[in-house]
């Protein structure tokens, strides 16, 4: 039981503590105070308890289909969000002090769908051997050390970008968002195939030889970047437009932001 | 003459209908139950190449979450509940499942063939 719930938990934390890390490094960079975070874990610790007591009533929503529409929202409204926060971060990074609410309450919002959405899946877990006392102790401990797992490689992350030589910062945080957030368009298709929203495929390639879903690197890969042995063709079209969209977008503001930033300087 | 373009387009618009009622019906249905953290049966020989409508009933108070890699499936289930997951078009070949919130004994395959 204990090995069964430390890779669970850790599986869980590990995809949410990835983008919490980065936003919160970032938080960090431009000098805002964490306030926004700890209001977002709040918010999303409370959603989740709600989230996880109500799923048999939001899976049976919608012809059965309500679980994955919920989730396939979160991911896309996740995604938004990340392309309008580096989006923001970059023009902060030529305008400091920029619409900083704004760019708070993107970060907010996407912290709290993020924990909402990994949240859920640990408390209806945990909550299920809440009542099996013999088992419990271990699922707990299990739980403690996956999550202790989990938070460590976010400091570690967070350590790692803050202590980046300044003028990389933004690039690599920018890259590493961008790879999250594609990610998260990826799994929003996912889950709208396996509801036959959208058509279902033979997959275009298999990597599974060369590296495992379940392996290691693959579950890292996984929390990253939603990596898939065996997309098909419409999962890696549209990943390769999520990423797309938001790399000309995040191109686009940097070069508008940059070319203004310099225009008094060339005048003088 | 006004009338003729939207005649035309609504029966386009049935026989799309039919074509997608039709695709429906012709999906499989292959029905699996979740019973004290096992998958009954643990194997499931489905037509390959084909798209399939899988019906997990979990029978057990308890919830699970059907996971396959192989498929990229995931689907918490409530106790009680039964969930729909469409699986598929597969190449001939095996693609396991597995329960995650009980793994060691809730295991199974999908034999495609």
């Amino acid at each position: 039981m204990l090995l069964t719930s430390v890779i669970i938990i850790l599986r869980e934390v590990l995809e949410a503590a990835l983008l919490l890390t980065i936003l919160l490094a970032m938080s960090r960079f431009i000098g805002l105070n964490t306030r926004w975070f700890l209001l977002a874990l709040a918010l999303g610790g409370l959603g989740s308890i709600i989230y996880g007591n109500n799923l048999a009533a939001i899976s049976n929503a919608f012809d059965g289909t309500g679980q994955e529409l919920l989730n396939a929202g979160l991911h896309i409204f996740i995604y938004a969000l990340l392309l309008i926060t580096t989006s923001l971060m970059v023009i902060n990074y030529y305008r400091p002090g920029c619409r900083l609410s704004l760019l708070k309450w993107c970060m907010l919002l996407a912290v709290m769908s993020s924990i909402l959405r990994e949240g859920a899946e640990i408390y209806i877990y945990l909550y299920t051997f809440h009542t099996q006392p013999a088992l419990f102790g271990s699922v707990l401990k299990g739980a403690l050390i996956g999550a202790g797992i989990g938070f460590s490689i976010g400091a570690l992350l967070y350590y790692l970008l803050l202590a980046l030589p300044e003028r990389h910062t933004l690039l690599i945080t920018c890259i590493l968002l961008t790879i999250v957030a594609g990610g998260m368009c990826s799994q929003a298709v996912q889950l709208l195939i396996q509801i036959d929203w959208l058509p279902s495929q033979m997959p275009l390639w298999d990597t599974s030889a060369l590296l495992r879903e379940d392996s290691l690197v693959g579950q890292l890969l996984y929390a990253l970047m939603s990596y898939e042995a065996s997309p098909t063709p419409l999962e890696v079209f549209l990943y390769a437009m999520s990423l797309a969209v938001m790399a000309l977008t995040l191109g686009f503001t940097h070069y508008v932001y940059r070319s203004h930033a310099h225009v008094p300087a060339v005048a003088h | 003459m006004s009338k003729y373009p939207v005649a035309c387009m609504g029966k386009f618009l049935l026989l799309i209908l039919f074509a997608c009622l039709s695709l429906g019906a012709a999906r499989p249905e292959i029905k699996l139950e979740i019973r004290d953290h096992l998958f009954l049966p643990s194997e499931l020989v489905v037509p390959a190449n084909t798209k399939i409508k899988l019906i997990v009933y979990n029978r057990d108070p308890t919830p699970e979450e059907f996971e396959s890699y192989e498929l990229n499936r995931e689907k918490v289930i409530m106790g009680g509940q039964k969930a729909i997951i469409f699986i598929g078009p597969l190449k001939p070949g095996e693609y396991p499942f597995f329960g995650e919130f009980n793994p060691k004994t809730a295991q199974g395959k999908i034999i495609a063939e």
